[in-house]
């Protein structure tokens, strides 16, 4: 059983379709990611997660071996967290541990492990009013820790920060892996590639690609030759299309993309091609496809 | 712990020491100004000796129910004024977004704030009301405590009955200028109508203002106060019951994109 599941989950918001038949498994002990571009449809699919919005259709399981509300299992940060500005950054999470059900010993002794944890120590007593963004989003962190949930929800936990930030962040959700099971939304590609063990890429509210980040990465991290000549490449690429060696191509006019599974094998082939050697190339280039590419290649269309 | 966070929110916004304020003034303003009228008129008019005889000071029970009405006017405008937005300003906020996603069940949320309300509402009121009752003794005549008491519990449902309809409509609107509107509005339109036409309206919460002034003249309710009574609190829990349910079903996340 994994800790979430949900089949054919959609939300519909009047006309507009924001989830779109979705089926997400989260593992436990895992740390997932939930990629798209803005307006696929993953605040939206998070709050499904929470409860905070019900599904038109579809189901969300939690794992049976946790009883009841999900809700407890589940620490959560919104997109744009929003406190009770009147309160102390310690009130505050210790508020939130008590509404999570710790006593207030519990709360108290909790709220200073994570305050720790995020480095708010120092500002604890502070009214969050005077508080930073970024010092919102830490305070946002700990309150969603406070009850040792086994899921914690983070949405787009690193987007409003500066460089330093977000790598803050990041390090601190590497840390955290080693504790509690995350899954986080991002539109940045990059974040997913540093901490998430799965991804899922969403578009226009459905999951387009999904599983783990070396299946990814094997599946669409291939060789590929970029070559580029004087004359059209049809004449040659009509003799070599649909051997073997070759995974995928794409040819325009002048310029041929070859992505292929094995670079040596390719290499020597191309280069030992009596035909290949007539052509006048002027360029001949070895390179990678990188996720970047799947990425950009899935969310622009 | 919401109930709590409730008062250590008004306390830091001072409501807890202004709402209370507020309702102690307009108390002592009737008694003390009843008392001094006939003084002014007689010092600044220039009246006509005799003329005196023509403005006599008001009874007791005439002073205490013209203080029940500014309670019922400016002292709901404060109320409201103070708490229209108890549930309408966090939804548009979003900050209970991180209460409720939270195990916490919507129940307790509302009915922690309803808890709250009734208790600086009818805590204020109390204390107004003592603060008249103890002017109009001091200064107009004594009267009797046993009716002053009930009255004054009859007139604290109405109130309780007010408020519970400005959580229903904090909760379920998400303009504070409306709900203050629709609030205010209803609470006038029940007490016109019920003052009007009265016949019509045995049932009405607004009526309860007319069996406490009922009390404090004669000494007894009118007829049909017994069911009118039944009906009000019958409302007061099915609007908190309702509006717990129908907030259930809104959607709290709001759009963000
Ligand atoms: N409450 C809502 N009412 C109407 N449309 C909404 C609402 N919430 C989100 N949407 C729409 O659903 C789509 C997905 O939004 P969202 O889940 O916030 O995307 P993401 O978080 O991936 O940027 C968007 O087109 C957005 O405009
Ligand atoms: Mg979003």
């Amino acid at each position: 059983m994994e800790l979430i599941e949900t089949r054919s989950l959609s939300k519909r918001f009047g006309q507009h379709i924001a989830v779109d038949g979705v089926n997400l498994s989260i593992k436990e002990g895992v740390c997932t990611a939930l990629l798209g571009p803005n307006g696929a449809g993953k605040t939206t699919t998070l709050n499904l997660l929470t409860g905070l919005i019900t599904p038109s259709t579809g189901t969300i399981e939690f794992d049976q071996s946790y009883q009841g509300d999900r809700r407890q299992y589940i620490g959560y940060l919104p997109q744009y967290p929003k406190f009770y500005e009147w309160m102390t950054g310690e009130e505050f999470v210790i508020f939130a541990g008590e509404l999570a059900g710790l006593t207030s010993k519990q709360a108290k002794q909790r709220t200073k492990e994570m305050l720790d944890l995020v480095g708010l120590n120092d500002n604890s007593k502070k009214k969050i009013a005077g508080y930073s963004g970024g010092m919102k989003q830490r305070l946002g962190i700990a309150q969603a820790l406070v009850h040792e949930p086994k899921l914690v929800i983070l949405d787009e936990p690193v987007s409003a920060l500066d460089p330093l930030g977000r790598k803050e962040v990041l390090e601190m959700m590497k840390r955290l892996k080693e504790h509690t099971s995350i899954l986080f939304s991002t539109h940045v590609l990059h974040d997913a590639e540093q901490v998430s063990d799965d991804i899922f890429i969403m578009k226009d509210g459905k999951v387009v690609i999904e599983g783990s980040l070396t299946h990814l990465q094997n599946t669409y991290q291939k060789p590929t030759f970029f070559i580029e000549a004087e004359d059209k490449l049809e004449g040659w690429v009509e003799t070599i299309k649909g051997q073997d060696w070759i995974d995928q191509y794409s040819l325009d006019g002048k310029n041929l993309t070859l992505t292929v599974d094995n670079v040596e094998e390719a290499r020597k082939r191309i280069l030992k091609d009596p035909m290949f050697q007539e052509l006048e190339i002027y360029k001949f280039e070895v390179a990678k496809t990188s996720l970047e590419d799947l990425f950009m290649k899935v969310t622009e269309s | 712990m919401l109930f709590k966070k409730e008062w250590t929110e008004s306390v830091r916004s001072y409501k807890i020491l202004w709402i209370p304020v507020v309702f102690i003034l307009l108390g002592i303003t009737q008694p003390v100004t009843s008392y001094y009228f006939a003084d002014i008129i007689g010092q600044f008019g220039g009246l006509p000796e005799g003329a005196v005889m023509d403005i006599p000071i008001p009874t007791g029970a005439e002073v205490i129910t013209a203080t029940l009405g500014q309670f019922g006017q400016i002292g709901f405008l404060v109320l409201v004024l103070a708490y229209m937005g108890i549930v309408a300003k966090e939804k548009n906020h979003g900050t209970q977004i991180l209460v409720l996603v939270k195990p916490v069940s919507y129940t307790n949320y509302l009915t922690a704030k309803w808890a709250h309300l009734l208790c600086i509402s009818l805590g204020s009121y109390a204390m107004g009301y003592i603060a008249a009752v103890y002017y109009t003794f001091l200064l107009i005549e004594k009267m009797v405590i046993a009716d002053l008491i009930y009255g004054g519990i009859i007139y604290g449902i109405w109130i309780a009955f007010v408020m519970t309809v400005i959580l229903c409509l904090s909760a379920l609107l998400n303009s504070t200028a409306f709900v203050a509107f629709a609030g205010l509005g209803l609470t006038v339109v029940l007490s016109l109508l019920s003052s009007l036409t009265p016949d019509l309206m045995t049932l009405s919460p607004a009526m309860l203002t007319s069996h406490s002034q009922n009390l404090y003249q004669t000494g007894q309710v009118g007829s049909g106060f017994g069911l009118n009574l039944a009906f009000t609190l019958v409302l007061i829990i099915g609007i908190l019951i309702g509006t717990i349910y129908l907030f259930h079903k809104k959607e709290i996340a709001q759009h963000t994109t």
